[in-house]
């Protein structure tokens, strides 16, 4: 073995070494990460705790003014166990909540809604309560929500503003101006039963951290919070999350 | 970030990653400095970590760098931010010619300034031949706003006979988005900094199976540390699409 051969090869060996000493590096990262995610957590599990047995005042009366409309997003897993919803809503109705859209993305809570109007005291259709709903006492709203209501409604929506864009009467460059605009595709959602009513904050229900394509036209400027799974909700969490919402200030870009 | 860290973290990176570059004038309230130095800091951070994401693997990097909201800002707020995109533009132009990056504009072109209008479509011109790494800079975009302008699109292909009522379809509506110029449309992992926990109108509809990850520290303090957290936290992640494991 020549020189050049015996320095090419100690190159290799070096380089396969410092590989493994930076993957090692790379997973002790990974490592220290996780721990601190499951301290986080456990600090949080006792915080909710605390919380649900009234210890902190802060908790004791939320005002939710700014909260007009609420959204839950249940993961597929998650979303068999009606039981869990059901009682999700009833925590909702007694911190105060009058509007909550559910959302699956495969339309399984849509197929429990009889199950869940019958189970949660107070509840009702929003669609058979009209925009106006400002119900009394523990009543609360319910919208059910699935993937249909989002790029498949906007789809037929578009396609309603297209057949009017087609049919009138316009100059040869007109681009569409006056018929693609955000009230135009607003009304033309709700022709289609895409109720566009905008949630204030979103809670998520899973071991995923993304919205599970919640209608994307509603999301603009909505609260996006990753609540865990619903197996293992707390009293405590939700509270919180609501609470710390109601202190969130928007400028909206501005 | 040298060759063999990014030999080592390259398990599951994310192919296209989305930044909201949330923060700079708190961070310059904190210190004292007026709102222009904190977009002056932002400006070189959003480099130096496009640098890292690209040295990483990722194929995408989008910047929200300024919504369509932010024209209701002060006027010389607005001013000095049109004023450091020339000027980001015009010095990063080698970088991008050397590490061939293809940039793209996305968003509502009609009222950024003539001279910045120009010189985009110059550094788009430049750099279109690049592949592998896409740089997206999202001026005066809205989600919303790249919804319509693809229901538009569609609208005069059908009146232009190029395609059918038919034809229409999600398909469709994705390749008239504005993300259409990137390999990988959708984001998978989406940033947003200082906090706040929203994506402000922001990829809504490329956004459906993304991962949000909003920490706490402000867009000029998010340097290569806190990317690698991102990173991780990503890696940790069971992306399942909204199908059942």
């Amino acid at each position: 073995m020549d020189l050049n051969q015996s320095i090419r090869l100690l190159s290799s060996w070096i380089g396969q070494i410092g590989d493994l000493g930076l993957n090692l590096l790379w997973r002790f990262i990974h490592i220290v990460v996780s721990l601190w995610y499951i301290v986080s957590g456990i600090f949080e599990a006792i915080e909710s705790y605390a919380i649900s047995l009234g210890l902190n005042k802060k908790y004791s009366s939320i005002d939710l003014e700014k909260l007009r409309c609420l959204a839950v997003v249940v993961d597929i897993e998650a979303v068999q166990d009606v039981a869990k919803v059901v009682e999700l809503l009833q925590w909702l109705t007694t911190i105060g909540v009058k509007q909550v859209g559910l959302f699956d993305s495969q339309g399984l809570l849509k197929k429990s809604k009889d199950l869940i109007l019958e189970t949660v005291p107070g509840s009702m259709l929003l669609e058979e309560i009209g925009k106006d709903f400002s119900p009394d006492g523990k009543r609360i709203a319910l919208e059910f929500i699935s993937s249909s209501d989002n790029k498949e409604a906007v789809m037929k929506a578009a396609n309603i503003l297209l057949q009017r864009y087609l049919k009138s009467s316009h100059p040869e460059n007109d681009k569409g101006e006056n018929f693609f605009t955000e009230s135009h595709l607003n009304e033309a959602l709700g022709v289609v039963g895409e109720n566009v009513h905008v949630p204030d904050l979103l809670l998520v229900y899973g071991p995923i951290r993304s919205h599970l394509g919640f209608p994307a036209w509603r999301l603009r400027y909505t609260e996006i919070v990753h609540m865990g799974t619903l197996k293992y909700m707390r009293y405590g969490s939700l509270l919180k999350a609501i609470h710390k919402f109601t202190g969130v200030h928007q400028n909206y870009g501005t | 970030m040298g060759e063999k860290e990014k030999r080592a973290s390259n398990r599951k990176m994310p192919k296209h990653v989305a930044v909201i570059l949330d923060g700079n004038r708190r961070w310059a309230e904190k210190r004292g400095l007026g709102t222009s130095e904190g977009h002056e800091a932002g400006a070189r951070r959003l480099l130096e970590n496009a640098k890292d994401c690209f040295a990483m693997g990722t194929n995408t990097i989008s910047l929200f760098a300024f919504s369509t909201e932010n024209w209701e800002r002060p006027e010389d707020e607005v001013k000095c931010l049109m004023a450091l995109f020339e000027k980001q533009f015009r010095a990063e132009m080698p970088f991008f010619q050397r590490d061939k990056i293809k940039i793209l504009v996305i968003g509502n072109r009609a009222k950024i300034p003539e001279s910045l209008r120009g010189l985009i479509e110059e550094v788009e011109e430049a750099t279109k031949s690049y592949e592998g790494k896409n740089l997206i800079i999202a001026i005066d975009y809205s989600g919303r706003f790249d919804i319509l302008q693809a229901c538009k699109s569609l609208a005069t292909k059908v009146k232009d006979g190029l395609i059918q009522v038919e034809d229409i379809n999600e398909e469709a509506m994705e390749k008239e988005l504005l993300t259409k110029c990137s390999e990988f449309p959708n984001p998978d992992l989406l940033i947003r900094t200082s906090g706040e926990q929203r994506i402000s109108n922001f990829f809504l509809w490329q956004s459906a199976y993304t991962e949000l990850y909003f920490p706490t520290v402000l867009w000029p303090d998010f340097g290569e540390a806190e990317y690698l957290e991102a990173l991780t936290w990503y890696q940790q992640r069971q992306r399942r699409f909204g199908r059942r494991v």
